[in-house]
């Protein structure tokens, strides 16, 4: 071991032994640390919700620094803002910056994130050039895990975009289900928030919708940042749909959620995971949010007993509530950390190809049950757990574990 | 609803949009017509207003929507938030004049509307950073009070939007075209030289310009979170480019234009998004104004560039 001292004495004495030393400190690792980058749009309309999954992923890594890090290693963190005010959300090409810039520090051997798909794909190719994995905790747009967009998403051909959470390609289709089964839906209308998810999302509830031989009365594409969508639902409100399904993110969502309760108050309205967040509730409010369905691409473990420490561990250290998403975020920290402990464990160094593999190899215990991956990155436990907002006086109005009520699982399509 | 009474709903939610359009363009119509500026701190003029509008009714005790008020106290409490908004708007414009602009008033070419494009900016992040990125959900103490005639619906909050817009732009007709101030505008705006030469306190005007056009802003952006019931900092942007377009598409520098313009866009905007799709909204109306230009250079009620040495 070497410390600060010893390396400023060096200095002191041989200058060009010192300076050789500095250069190759980590060879070294006289700190042993590692870095896990988290990129997150801390910035804008999703920012409430980044900070719930950065929250839950810090739950997990400052766990594992207190009791004396993973393996000997002390865990850094690098945490990047990926929204930015031009956007006024999450911005792809700051996303993009923050994974080259994670990519060029070779301390930083995984990461946790992104938080939405558009930033994902943005991402995806640049991670895979650098041998980086992450892991989202909330991002379920499929392209970018999809054997077909290989080519596009991971030129390097290995999977580094792992999920714990799994893809609209189950969120949007078994939501479709559930309209048909449970909800007796005849006819829809369908909208989008023009974002990579968003329609990605409206797109696969759509073709199912059909497919069940739902109407799909029209769709049409929001722009995240007009005020007055009136327009669109006073269209949709002449053609008489049943229901309304929306795939997109809180910053049209909120609106939609308003105006909609003004011109449809009466059908049933629903969306994916972007409909389920704390900055729906906080901007939508209630009476305008009442009774909206949300889906999120896990299962439900708020509920479950085993989280019960979790969120009261959660409660104490940040003073609020946590979301599903901030479980999937912990879970995501949890198998980086076996990761590392497996690579270190097995005697190689510490390396960012070398935590990819183990992560692929992954079968962890976590919150939401074993996680472990196929070999394009996705969760294999594949479950859509679907909630409606329903108001308890008793909880801040905002907290998301009281005021969406879990209905059940949206069914899979057989 | 039949095609008929859509088409009906949606000339209703193109004339509130109008209005709003129409508020706001003013202020660029006031300034450019008097200073030959483009303004684009009106936009986020626009929206700040928008952030202390909502101050002032938390101040009073309301927050979301479930706070209905009726009668004399609702009239006290709206008058209360537009005198305290528009007040406080006018005094932003006015600051920004008088801090960033006036000293380039002599300098040529567009280092002022440089200026403006900046100060836009720091209003803009000031917000941000200051109150945060998420959507606020705005206080409204306006009951919902919905008529149906047929298959439309009409509500209290439209008729109360274009009852306030009308009323203000009688107001600012008559105080441009029958006071004294007003006319020292009107000579302003004719040849400012000259009017200076016949005793006219060009400063003054140039001052009453962005009280006026700022003031307007904050009416605009009251109704716009008391009809939408939230505001974020990211408001200003789209609602004062559609604003921008309907001034230089009624005329710059022209009033009456504005009102029209506003009022177009609006129905372009609904209409457009019910008969072929809200995607196309912009495009649909950035190729009328482009038309417009094209055939009448100077805006719908825009006078013929004035002779200016």
């Amino acid at each position: 071991m070497l410390s600060r001292r010893a390396l400023l004495i060096n200095l002191s004495t041989t200058a060009l032994v010192g300076a050789v030393m500095a250069r190759s400190r980590s060879v070294f690792a006289a700190d042993k640390t590692i870095t896990v980058g988290i990129s997150l749009p801390f910035t804008g309309a999703d920012a409430h919700d980044a900070e719930l999954i950065k929250d839950g992923a810090l739950l997990a890594l400052d766990d594992a620094n207190a009791k004396g890090g993973v393996a000997g290693y002390k865990i850094n963190v690098m945490q990047l803002d990926s929204g930015t005010a031009t956007a006024g959300q999450y911005d792809p090409a700051q996303a993009a910056t923050n994974a080259r810039k994670m990519v060029s520090d070779d301390s930083v051997i995984a990461a946790i994130g992104p938080q939405m798909s558009g930033s994902g794909k943005a991402m995806s190719p640049i991670l895979s050039e650098g041998d980086l994995a992450t892991i989202t905790p909330s991002s379920t747009n499929p392209d970018i895990t999809d054997p077909k967009f290989a080519g596009q998403y991971r030129p390097k051909g290995k999977a580094i975009y792992f999920r714990t959470v799994t893809t609209d390609a189950y969120q949007g289709p078994n939501m479709a289900n559930y309209f048909a089964d449970t909800l007796k839906v005849k006819s829809v209308y369908v909208l989008d928030d023009s974002g990579a998810y968003g329609v990605g999302l409206a797109d696969a509830f759509q073709a199912q919708a059909k497919k069940r031989g739902i109407t799909v009365l029209g769709r049409d594409r929001l722009d995240p940042k007009e005020a007055d969508y009136t327009t669109t639902l006073t269209k949709m409100k002449g053609l008489g749909p049943d229901a309304l399904y929306y795939g997109g993110v809180a910053q049209a969502g909120v609106k939609v959620i308003k105006q909609s309760y003004d011109i449809v108050p009466k059908i049933i309205k629903a969306g994916g995971d972007g409909v389920y967040g704390a900055e729906i509730l906080s901007g939508a409010g209630f009476p305008a949010a009442e009774g909206w369905y949300a889906t999120i691409a896990a299962p439900n473990v708020l509920d479950n007993p085993d989280a019960a420490s979790f969120i009261q561990q959660f409660a104490k250290k940040y003073g609020k509530q946590p979301g599903n998403y901030s479980i999937t975020a912990y879970d995501a920290a949890l198998v980086i950390l076996a990761a590392v402990a497996s690579v270190a464990a097995s005697g190689k160094d510490v390396t960012r190809s070398a935590v990819r593999d183990a992560i692929q190899q992954s079968h962890v215990k976590t919150l939401q049950g074993i996680v472990s991956f196929d070999a394009n990155g996705d969760i294999e436990n594949r479950v859509i757990s679907v909630f409606q907002i329903t108001k308890n006086d008793k909880y801040p109005l905002d907290d998301l574990l009281h005021q969406y009520k879990y209905v059940g699982v949206a069914p899979a399509s057989s | 609803m039949s095609e008929y009474g859509v088409l009906l709903q949606q000339v209703i939610n193109g004339l509130s949009l109008g209005a709003m359009y129409a508020l706001l363009a003013l202020g660029f119509t006031l300034v450019y017509g008097i200073l030959e500026l483009i303004n684009f701190a009106h936009f986020n003029v626009f929206m700040v207003s928008s952030f202390i509008g909502m101050w002032t009714l938390e101040a009073v005790g309301i927050s979301g929507q479930s706070h209905v008020l009726t009668g004399l106290a609702l009239a006290g409490v709206l008058a209360l938030a537009f005198a305290v908004t528009m007040l406080a708007g006018g005094v932003l414009g006015v600051a920004i004049e008088r801090f960033s602009l006036r000293p380039l008033r002599k300098v040529r070419g567009p280092a002022a509307m440089i200026t403006t494009i900046g100060v836009s900016y720091i209003l803009f992040n000031v917000i941000l950073l200051g109150v945060g990125a998420e959507s606020k959900n705005y206080p409204n103490p306006m009951p919902v009070v919905r008529w149906q005639f047929g298959q439309v619906t009409l509500e209290l909050r439209e008729v109360l939007i274009w009852g306030i817009t009308a009323v203000l732009m009688v107001a600012l007709h008559l105080f441009v075209h029958r006071t004294r101030l007003g006319k020292a505008m009107r000579a302003t705006a004719q040849d400012a030289e000259a009017a200076q030469m016949m005793g006219v306190d060009v400063d003054r005007v140039i001052v009453t310009a962005f009280f006026v056009g700022s003031a307007l802003a904050g009416a605009a952006a009251l109704i716009f979170g008391l009809y939408y019931n939230f505001t974020s900092f990211i408001i200003g942007y789209t609602a004062g480019l559609r604003a921008f377009t309907a001034a230089v598409l009624g005329g710059i520098g022209s009033v009456g234009g504005a009102m029209v313009g506003g009022l177009l866009i609006g129905l372009i905007e609904s209409l457009g998004g019910q008969l072929i799709a809200v995607r196309w909204t912009d495009v649909i109306i950035f190729s009328i104004l482009i038309l417009v230009l094209v055939f009448v250079p100077s805006g719908l009620f825009g006078r013929a560039t004035p002779t200016k040495s």
